[in-house]
């Protein structure tokens, strides 16, 4: 509006200034010559901007005309015929001038905005393509929609067995009627999204909630409806927002895919992990139990000397370990997968925790030389026991894989990421192909399978350990041979009372 | 305790080493131990035992691999030791030449009495089928072709009296389904085991007092069959 009163505004000025120019100036006397200049004016005002600027310059010309140009100069003559001539031509012009011209601005203006929104879907279908992959992705979609077109309010709503589920963006929150949702849908089952015959998107509803008009819009897979998008805000043409229902539904679509297969992983991944987890156990289980069998029935038997005994008897004794082992493993990583590992922080010396961790797996380490460096031992606050298990546990495995006899050093300090132990073994060092999946369950090095000892779990389980206490574990080769095992555990806070008891 | 046969061991796990070596030196065998499948086909070329008990479960080489090699130069017993439920491995490893198995977790009793049963033989299937065979109160002719069970003959079909001889000759060791199959149908055979089946059943009929619990005729569940001559 403001726009075309300026418009009209200039159009006087002009007509304001021509009449000066032509009366003062140029004093040009031929009423032609003159009509002809105006009705140029009219035209330019006319093409530019609306009819009502127009109709207001061409009166404005037509009494400019009249008055300083038609004989008697100086007189509003309207008697004369050819006064109304002129304002006729005049009228004429600026009807046929400014409706042509606001036909070829509607049709620009037109096709800006579906460039716009076009663009906008663009920027919609590359949304698409990153939203996550989790049971985010839909409200991750209603937000990518409202940013895009501006809306003020986005709703994706499925249909459940009983009721909706809706997933909203948008920087208002509006409560839709469920009832009107499910009509909108009814309505979609038995209504194409666009009638052809009657060019319109029969499929799309308004509805009110509040103060607030919400569109409703079918999604379709095929023809199928399978939900409905909600919006509110910025209104949006019919045909915008079936290409935009479309974008939603192809969205949906391949979030649902993406979750059936992630599930089909997930089953999947659990059954190889059972069938792992069968033959790992079945493996640890059968060898200690023969080996107690028959070495009871050796222990019975009357040929067998007093050392002899002896010996079978050393042997039951370390599989009945082994067995314990294997049961506290198993115990471990069943909290560990029921997320049941609580971490207690109180106060403990770095030393504390290694000689703990030490003390748990002495006979493993029999074999071998440990050396302890801890420099300083200074109290922490941290799990001492789930820390000293995980360390057991990379001690245990350090003995497993380094020969006998070779050494197993072990320093331990605190730094700025907490208490830091590192493990450091003589042994082969890691095959570069075991690296990343050492700390995987049932893993075991490529050259060590099918070996006594391993059993695939003692990493996994130190990780998880440390893991519940947000700490990590990570492995490393030494430049000279052998394998460095770290494992940092970040330092609880000193508790608020402190020093108030003590 | 007059044996002398050599033994070769061979099982990774040293818990197995210990416990099953003590065990058969206690028996009288000569025992020699290896941990892995190159080392023990080492010592069979170097020093050829009298039987190898081998794990399936080696370190470097699959223990059927390992059957298989020592099959191509010799004739050696092998009781192969098994995990439960690695029934394809020992139907492989029987296959491929090993005479017998035991699973783990086992008593000494029971791999002592594969042992025995395998030194003991090694009768060749085509060897003169002479003499007369008994267990407990069954007797097989096999000259005269006739089987005499309580006193009393036992009129047995052709194909019948094949099955007998071959498991009867065999006696105390298993045969998988596929080796009976072979020897009695031929090569084109062997994916058919219903003829099995239904020979074994009709078979069992005649010979056994309760075929439901056979005492002579005894399936190794997934494996084969087994004639159980009670001697052994």
């Amino acid at each position: 509006m403001s726009s075309d009163s300026r418009v009209a505004a200039a159009g006087l000025v002009s007509v304001g200034a021509l009449t000066w120019l032509m009366a003062s100036v140029l004093h040009v006397a031929n009423p032609a010559t003159v009509s002809t200049a105006f009705l140029l004016v009219v035209l330019v005002v006319a093409a530019v901007s609306t009819l009502r600027a127009a109709i207001v310059t061409s009166i404005a010309a037509v009494l400019a005309f009249n008055f300083f140009f038609l004989p008697p100069v100086g007189t509003f003559d309207i008697a004369d015929s050819q006064n109304w001539v002129a304002l006729g031509a005049f009228l004429v012009v600026s009807l046929v001038a400014s409706n042509l011209s606001a036909v070829a601005r509607a049709r620009t203006a037109e096709a800006v905005a579906r460039r716009e929104e076009q663009a906008r879907l663009f920027d919609l279908s590359r949304d698409v393509l990153v939203l996550p992959d989790d049971r985010d992705a839909l409200t991750a979609l209603a937000r990518a929609v409202a940013r895009r077109f501006d809306l003020e309010f986005v709703a994706v709503a499925l249909p459940l067995e009983a009721g909706w589920d809706l997933y909203q963006a948008g920087a208002v929150a509006i409560d839709l009627d469920r009832r009107e949702l499910s009509t909108a849908l009814a309505a979609a089952q038995t209504t194409l999204e666009f009638d052809a015959a009657a060019r319109a998107y029969s499929g799309q509803r308004e509805t009110t909630v509040g103060d607030r008009v919400v569109r409703l819009v079918p999604l379709r897979a095929g023809t199928r409806p399978i939900g409905l998008l909600a919006a509110s805000g910025r209104v949006l043409e019919p045909g915008t927002l079936d290409a935009l229902a479309g974008v939603v539904a192809i969205a949906i679509e391949r979030a649902s895919l993406l979750d059936e297969r992630k599930a089909a992983e997930i089953t999947k991944r659990s059954e190889e992990l059972k069938t792992t987890l069968l033959a790992s156990i079945g493996h640890d289980l059968r060898t200690p139990l023969t080996a107690i069998r028959v070495a009871a029935a050796n222990l019975q038997d009357e040929a067998f000397s007093a050392a002899d005994r002896h010996e079978q008897g050393e042997l039951i004794h370390a599989e009945v370990e082994r067995l314990a082992r294997l049961f506290q493993n198993l115990m471990d990583m069943a909290r560990i997968d029921a997320g049941g590992v609580a971490h207690e922080s109180r106060r403990a010396f770095p030393s504390e925790i290694v000689a703990a961790a030490r003390d748990q797996v002495d006979r493993a380490l029999s074999r071998h030389r440990v050396s302890v460096v801890v420099e300083p031992d200074l109290p922490v606050r941290l799990d001492p026991r789930l820390t000293a298990s995980a360390l057991a546990r990379v001690l245990e495995n350090a003995a497993q894989y380094a020969p006998e006899g070779t050494a197993i050093e072990v320093t331990a300090a605190v730094t700025g990421d907490g208490l830091t132990i590192a493990v450091r073994d003589h042994g082969p060092g890691i095959a570069a192909e075991d690296l990343p999946h050492l700390f995987e369950r049932f893993y075991r090095g490529s050259s060590s399978r099918g070996r006594a000892s391993g059993s695939g779990m003692g990493l996994w389980i130190a990780r998880g350990f440390l893991s519940a206490q947000n700490g990590r574990v990570w492995v490393e080769n030494a430049t000279d041979g052998g394998a460095r095992v770290t494992m940092t555990v970040p330092l609880a806070d000193e508790p608020a009372d402190t020093g108030a008891g003590a | 305790m007059t044996t002398s046969a050599t033994i070769l061991l061979v099982d990774d796990e040293p818990a197995i080493q210990r416990a099953v070596g003590p065990l058969l030196r206690s028996r009288g065998y000569d025992v020699t131990v290896a941990g892995t499948g190159a080392e023990a086909l080492r010592l069979v070329a170097e020093r050829p035992p009298d039987l190898i008990v081998l794990d399936l479960g080696l370190p470097d080489l699959e223990g059927t691999e390992v059957c298989r090699r020592v099959r191509l130069g010799s004739a050696v017993p092998i009781v192969v030791l098994s995990a439960r439920g690695a029934e394809e491995d020992k139907v492989q490893a029987l296959d491929l030449g090993a005479d017998d198995y035991v699973t783990k977790p086992f008593g000494p009793e029971e791999l002592l009495a594969r042992i025995r049963v395998a030194l003991r033989r090694r009768p060749s299937t085509d060897a003169a089928d002479a003499g007369t065979h008994t267990f407990g109160t069954l007797a097989i002719d096999y000259d005269r072709r006739r089987v005499i069970r309580d006193g009393e003959e036992i009129r047995l079909t052709p194909k019948e009296l094949e099955l007998l001889s071959l498991l009867a000759r065999n006696h105390d060791r298993v045969l998988t389904s596929r080796a009976i199959l072979k020897a009695i149908w031929g090569a084109n055979a062997v994916e058919q085991p219903e003829h099995l089946w239904t020979l074994m059943a009709q078979l069992r009929k005649k010979i056994e007092a309760d075929p439901a619990n056979p005492r002579y005729l005894v399936s190794e569940p997934w494996v084969g069959y087994r004639f159980v001559s009670g001697s052994a």
